[in-house]
């Protein structure tokens, strides 16, 4: 320790710059509007009660309100009642920060909504990429038939490929089928991972042959014989694939900035943060910190508990 | 006899059968392969050379026009500037911090763990709210950094020319100047990067056997850089030159943090009008497919050529040792 203690200065300052942003962004979630603006209250804030200015605004007592008001406040003056029912709006409108933030990131949008498309969406597209890559890739490796090589070539020569680099041509082909603004353009594009053909293949050529004999032997057909005997076996090498793709897509911004438009029920996290910032004023940065933490933290929390299994997934692509 | 030739019909039949198939099993595949990553290439080919914008029934053929206007006109030049700024500076950096990163984790040993946890954070948050958060950090007056910075002022630190401009008038706009744009997002693009490049070159350390150190301590080589220089950098090689083709590739597609800070225009005097935000900008938001898709080609054009570069390396084995 006391020799290593300039690694871990180094190490700490590092530290320092990669979690002020996360430090930043959790702490404003918790922060009153003038508490952000003037910079004080530390990490949580002090808490105090405030008044949220829209809900007192929009409770704002007129002529019937103070009419209806009248048999509970009998002989006093309206200028009296109308006094008497702001500082009751004030007192409903009036909460802790915390509160204030959290509860603003799930009224002022969907969010629900939002979270739950990108959850449809990511799941959607983990499966059908599963569904198209596990037979594909048991073929590759495992069946003999003229024109494998080339098959293989070809997926080789498709991971050259960026999806996001074509996202142009892929966005007017979706168009000309009028196709943007629907589940289908957020999920199709993603719906062919040649990277998981790859990976799964060569995953598959490790599985002994005399397995999948065997299972001949039982009468099972091929299709069978790939979800009842390969599939099992590769568990591991699927479940770091899994992680790949749900964390990438889950993340993604690109794509779905270019293919929903305007349509808000199909805005996946990102995309309604976005909408956030874009019409935020500088009363809303508590709220769109809390809507971010909340988009930011499923995948944190997943990665803190299943480290080595994350790590694994996402450097797959080194394994290349 | 006979019993040969039957058992030979069945074994052709079952080949047959398994071709069959085999065929049927990557049809899927190969069908998706073709539609959605092969036809699309083919087609921003084609509407390249023509002036081709969605909801107009026809279009002309323009010849090379549009790749004309890419190396003459002056957002164009700006557009390279901005993508090779950026991808000359995240990468050697995020990688050499990757390195740097690796050993010193590595090592600690165990201990060591915890920093690697942090390190990768960045690498699976969205960068898009990531993004939105360094946007606050760097707010000229609310801002944490400025907020930092200016706790400078009054000391020893106002002799540097930065401190003592800023104490006296104010500290930079950063993602409003001109001048700190471009190394803001490259900042951040390091930022987020050189997590996943560290990792990488843990995963490479492991593999480095033990016996190879003391066999170079055997022949002299007694000091941590002799070492690392005989022993260590030869034998990641293989994982460097990944780690820079990946770091390369992403670094070109670059465009969430783009977008977040400067939804119009890619910056102040557009000084980070990279790539990823004209395809978007062009193409989709102006409608202007022929230029997007030229854009398009170019930038396929530089990632395959990265790829390419990378596996002939990887083949001819970069082992030094």
């Amino acid at each position: 320790m006391t020799k290593n203690w300039w690694k871990h200065l180094i190490l700490i300052v590092g530290t320092i710059v990669v979690l002020a942003p996360f430090y930043m962004m959790v702490s404003y979630s918790f922060k009153s509007p003038g508490e952000i603006d003037r910079g004080e209250g530390g990490f949580f804030g002090r808490q105090e009660m405030m008044v949220d200015p829209r809900c007192v605004a929009l409770r704002q007592p007129n002529r019937a309100d103070i009419e209806a008001a009248r048999t509970r406040f009998t002989g006093q003056a309206d200028t009296e009642i109308q006094a008497a029912l702001l500082a009751e709006a004030e007192a409903d409108c009036s909460m802790r920060p915390v509160v204030f933030n959290y509860s603003k990131a799930f009224t002022e949008a969907p969010l629900i909504l939002y979270l739950l498309n990108g959850v449809i969406v990511t799941v959607s597209i983990f499966l059908i990429q599963t569904l198209v890559a596990l037979p594909a890739a048991y073929a590759l490796a495992k069946l003999k038939f003229w024109g494998r090589e080339a098959v293989f070539g070809l997926v080789l020569f498709c991971l050259l490929i960026p999806v996001h680099a074509i996202a142009l041509p892929l966005y007017i082909v979706l168009a000309k089928f009028g196709l943007t603004n629907t589940y289908a353009a957020l999920i199709v594009p993603w719906t062919i991972s040649v990277f998981g053909i790859f990976l799964m293949r060569q995953f598959f050529m490790t599985v002994p042959d005399d397995l999948i004999d065997a299972a001949r032997m039982d009468g099972m057909t091929e299709f069978a014989i790939v979800w009842r005997v390969m599939l099992p076996t590769a568990v591991p090498a699927l479940l770091a694939f899994a992680i790949f793709s749900i964390v990438a897509h889950w993340n993604d911004y690109f794509w779905p900035r270019i293919v929903v438009t305007g349509n808000r029920e199909l805005f996946t996290p990102p995309l309604g943060l976005r909408e956030f910032k874009g019409d935020g004023d500088g009363s809303f940065f508590g709220p769109m910190m809390a809507t971010a933490t909340i988009i930011v933290t499923p995948l944190i929390v997943a990665f803190l508990l299943a480290q080595r299994r994350f790590i694994e997934g996402i450097t797959l692509s080194g394994m290349k | 006899m006979a019993l040969i030739e039957a058992s030979h019909g069945s074994k052709v039949s079952q080949d047959n059968h398994q071709v069959r198939t085999a065929w049927s099993m990557t049809a899927p595949a190969l069908a998706l392969m073709f539609l959605i990553l092969l036809v699309p290439i083919v087609v921003a080919g084609v509407l390249s050379f023509s002036n081709y914008s969605l909801g107009n029934t026809g279009f002309d053929w323009v010849g090379s026009q549009n790749y004309e206007r890419l190396f003459s006109r002056s957002t164009y030049e700006k557009m390279f500037i901005a993508t090779f700024t950026y991808v000359v500076t995240v990468v050697p950096i995020s990688v050499g911090l990757g390195l740097g990163a690796a050993l010193l984790v590595h090592s600690l040993g165990r201990v060591g763990d915890i920093y690697k946890t942090i390190y990768f954070l960045p690498v699976m948050a969205t960068l898009l709210a990531m993004a939105i958060a360094w946007e606050f950090m760097l707010h000229p007056t609310i801002g944490m950094v400025n907020r930092t910075l200016e706790i400078a002022c009054g000391t020893w630190l106002e002799t540097i020319p930065f401190f003592l401009q800023g104490c006296e008038g104010s500290f930079p706009l950063w993602l409003g100047d001109r001048d700190y744009a471009i190394w803001v997002v490259c900042f951040i693009g390091i930022w987020q990067g050189f997590g996943f490049n560290m990792v990488l070159f843990l995963a490479g350390l492991t593999s480095v056997h033990r016996e190879l150190y003391n066999a170079a301590e055997m022949d002299g080589a007694r000091s941590g850089w002799e070492q690392f220089r005989l022993v260590t950098w030869p034998a990641l090689g293989p994982t460097t030159v990944f780690v820079v083709t990946i770091s390369c590739i992403r670094a070109f597609q670059v465009f969430d943090t783009i977008e977040a800070f400067w939804p119009q225009g890619g910056g102040p005097s557009k000084s980070a009008y990279v790539m990823m935000f004209a395809i978007f900008e062009k193409g989709i938001q102006q409608n202007l497919i022929g230029v997007g898709s030229a854009i398009t080609m170019l930038f396929l054009l530089f990632v395959m050529f990265l790829t390419l570069i990378q596996r002939w390396l990887i083949e001819r084995k970069v082992h030094y040792g």
